[in-house]
């Protein structure tokens, strides 16, 4: 699968001096449009880059478009809570897109406070010819004014404009960590540690409490919420996952407030796998909804796992992501690496699984014939249209030519966040200050 | 507070002394590079945090690990100790994960309530000591005084029942708890003593063997007062006078009716404190003298963030009972965070071994 993908590379040298990575420069969120055609990222410093897919080449008529830099805007604003005596990150959380109504694009994206929904158009055409208006736009002299013209559209360069439509602040009182678009079109969520809320697209005063799992005493608090999502097609129902590694399922029919769930996805404990560690590597960091709206797809610390929703008491499958790691966990409590939020990622037609890890590694998971892969995402090894070639983790005495032992990974690259194309096989993998972009070889054998 | 009050851990209690203990000597002075969060818990606790981590850091924890006993108990104790790190050594300027700080406070925890359990079964006190401990001439002492002490307590918790051996050993620790408050705030009507060791200056033994020189002059029946009352916290005097009846603490830190005890505290030592010994105007003197050093040591560190400073001539005992006030004052960075401000107050406790 995996290992036959071309590979190409896009990093944002544009904007960015590579030779020292700055902390704004990490990307800290990668999300595909509905079509694929655009895909945006947003990164530590508060900024939002889109890439647009371009059009097949005549030149090279076997190869796909490649996605180039479509447009690049400053989203957030590092802010200060003066109430607080706290700075809020302008880091972009998440980025989701609406539905495309029109011509234009709409994306929502969120720091740890605030979301704001932007609208992305274009312009390649420009009217001329105003009859009390001249080019630059200043009034003429009406005396020179001796006939009368119809204005007319010329074409122009094209200009893709960024404008602000909504910014949705004051709803949340901790960090929102997830924000999900409904299939009504119309309304979205907002999840922090400890609430979610539910907004109308169109309206920025208000929004509607649907969960709080905050205790009335802030010290009986053992649980947060992690992440959370709407349910792809049912518009009541929607999922979100907690530190305890539980899943609830919720119907907004059910009550305006849906502290109550309907579903509860958890598996018990492995006793034989019982550590101090246990509930820190349990706790869930992403979960996705496959696009069929049957399953749902988990990431934690160790292991990626795929739920039926018409069973709670267990995964139907689990995948190892790094298991090698479950011997090191104290020193990765030590250096907080175990409290990294690793995402995960459906293929178009839900058959393969995409996660993350260290070493600037990334997995993949065929559920079909349960065969994985280990693919590195990095400059020395990715050179345009190179074919990733797979890695492996040794982590007994044997260790092959070209594998990585357990202790020589390095745990500051972290492959956290990925995208995969919603219908083809391509797909983006944030890695800190780099975004690569991987697709399959033509005619691969990915499916 | 109530946060506090409801988990008496026995456990953790009666070990921290172990810990205290072994963490006193020899470690030199940390410039204040620590977030303000640090210091409320008083320098000396700070420090006892930096040697376990020093001291263990390498051999954490292999994955060889057996389930053998110590290398468990080592571990939890490493566990421990990173938790403590973690909750208070985050970046003062933004706000933490409330998810991580989630995590960390339910491990904390577990392992509580993992050494609550144990200790109610038998000492848990001697068994998770750390190796580190070892090395430490106060460490090794606690370590030796399991014999005597899992012997059931007679009853050392009732108040005025204190045994008058145990009455003329602990004064001394009492007074240095108690002096900077007295002196700095100047409030009479300071809440109970429940310092820990940990806020002792490291060159507290010239000055406790010079307060046992006072204390024979002290009338008798004040320092047995005093000495009840402090009795549970016996396992505080890490200075030399205390060695004797440190287990004898221990045990009363780790009884389920430790928190009554403490609710009964304030008022009883009240008198002791203001009318015993500070109207004695020779322990006046040695008193401010040896005070003096020790705040110039706590103040820089932290008036360094300004919330802390109006605290900094405070002791942490009284930070401990104040902390609940304080929360409700606009300044404190962490006061939204109510969390942190119970966590700490908790964790307090833990240290003080109350």
């Amino acid at each position: 699968m995996g290992e036959d993908t071309d590979t190409r590379k896009i990093n944002h040298s544009f904007l960015r001096d590579h030779s020292y990575v700055t902390e704004a420069d990490i990307i800290s969120t990668v999300e595909f449009n509905h079509t694929g055609e655009l895909l945006a990222t947003g990164d530590k410093g508060g900024r939002v880059v889109i890439f647009q897919r371009e059009p097949e080449s005549k030149n090279a008529p076997h190869s796909q478009g490649e996605y180039d830099v479509y447009s690049t805007f400053q989203s957030h604003e590092p802010e200060f809570d003066y109430l607080k005596s706290l700075e809020i990150e302008e880091k972009i959380n998440k980025i989701k897109w609406l539905p495309q109504q029109n011509a234009a694009h709409s994306l929502l994206s969120t720091n740890d406070k605030t979301i704001k929904l932007w609208k992305i158009t274009e312009r390649d055409k420009r009217p001329e010819g105003y009859n009390l208006k001249d080019e630059e736009g200043k009034l003429k002299d009406l005396s020179t004014v001796t006939s009368l013209q119809v204005p007319v559209l010329k074409p122009m360069d094209l200009m893709v404009e960024v404008s602000p439509r909504r910014v949705f602040a004051n709803g949340h009182t901790y960090h929102i960590n997830s924000i999900s678009v409904n299939s009504d079109c119309e309304t979205y969520m907002s999840a922090d540690d400890l609430r979610i809320n539910l907004w109308h697209l169109a309206i920025t005063d208000r929004s509607f409490n649907i969960v709080d799992i905050k205790p009335a005493n802030m010290e009986d608090l053992t649980e947060v919420i992690t992440a959370s999502e709407f349910h792809p097609h049912h518009c009541n129902l929607f999922v979100y996952s907690s530190s305890k590694g539980s899943l609830r399922l919720c119907d907004m029919r059910a009550a305006a407030l849906c502290d109550k769930h309907s579903k509860l996805f958890e598996e018990p404990e492995d006793p034989s796998n019982r550590s101090f560690f246990s509930e820190i590597i349990s706790s869930v960091s992403d979960v996705k909804f496959s696009h069929s709206g049957r399953y749902m797809l988990t990431r934690d610390y160790l292991t990626v796992k795929v739920w039926d929703l018409n069973m709670e008491a267990r995964p139907i499958e689990t995948y190892q992501v790094h298991d090698y790691l479950r011997s090191k966990l104290c020193s990765l409590y030590e250096n907080d690496c175990i409290f990294d939020k690793f995402e995960c990622a459906w293929n178009g037609s839900d058959s393969v699984i995409m996660t993350g890890a260290y070493n600037n590694f990334f997995r993949m998971f065929d559920r079909n014939t349960k065969r994985d892969v280990t693919l590195e995402a990095s400059r020395e090894s990715s050179k345009p249209r190179a074919v990733l070639k797979p890695r492996r983790v040794c982590v007994g005495g044997k260790r092959r030519r070209d594998d990585i032992s357990v202790d020589s990974l390095d745990f500051t690259k972290k492959i956290l966040h990925t995208a995969w194309h919603p219908a083809e096989n391509i797909i983006a993998i944030a890695a800190t200050n780099n975004l690569y972009i991987f697709q399959d070889k033509v005619n691969s054998d990915m499916h | 507070m109530p946060f506090s009050r409801e988990l008496p851990n026995p456990g953790i209690e009666s070990r921290s002394p172990a810990l205290q203990a072994d963490s006193l000597p020899s470690e030199p002075p940390r410039k204040p590079v620590y977030p303000f969060g640090r210091y409320m818990l008083g320098k000396g606790g700070k420090r006892k945090f930096d040697e376990h981590e020093d001291g263990l850091e390498g051999k954490i924890v292999s994955p060889s690990d057996g389930p053998s006993k110590v290398s468990y108990t080592l571990q939890r104790q490493t566990i421990f100790n990173i938790s403590l790190m973690k909750l208070y050594n985050h970046r003062p300027l933004t706000e933490p994960s409330l998810q991580k700080t989630v995590l960390i406070n339910n491990m904390l925890r577990r392992i509580q309530e993992e050494l609550k359990q144990e200790g109610s079964l038998r000492p848990a006190f001697p068994a998770s000591a750390p190796p580190a401990a070892a090395a430490d001439p106060l460490g090794s002492s606690s370590r030796e005084a399991p014999p005597a002490f899992s012997q059931p307590a007679p009853a050392p918790c009732e108040l005025g029942g204190a045994a008058a051996l145990e009455a003329c050993l602990t004064p001394a620790s009492l007074l240095e708890d108690d002096d900077p408050d007295t002196f700095c705030t100047s409030s009479p009507a300071a809440p109970a003593r429940l310092a820990p060791p940990a806020l002792l200056p490291p060159e507290k033994d010239s000055f406790s063997s010079a307060l046992d020189e006072i204390e024979e002059l002290c009338p008798t029946s004040t320092s047995t007062e005093a000495a009840e009352a402090d009795g549970p916290k016996g396992d505080s005097s890490s200075g030399g006078p205390g060695a004797p009846q440190r287990p004898e603490g221990l045990q009363e830190g780790g009884r389920p009716e430790d928190p009554k005890l403490m609710d009964s505290l304030p008022g009883n030592f009240e008198i002791t404190a203001s009318t015993g010994f500070l109207t004695d105007l020779t322990l006046d003197d040695i008193l401010f003298a040896d005070i003096d050093t020790s705040m110039y040591d706590f103040d820089p560190c932290t008036s360094a963030s300004g919330t802390a400073s109006k605290m900094s001539p405070v002791s942490a005992d009284d930070l401990l009972k104040t902390l609940a006030p304080y929360s409700s004052q606009p300044v404190a960075p962490s006061q939204p965070f109510k969390m942190d401000l119970t966590e700490l107050d908790h964790i307090m406790e833990v240290l003080v071994g109350s």
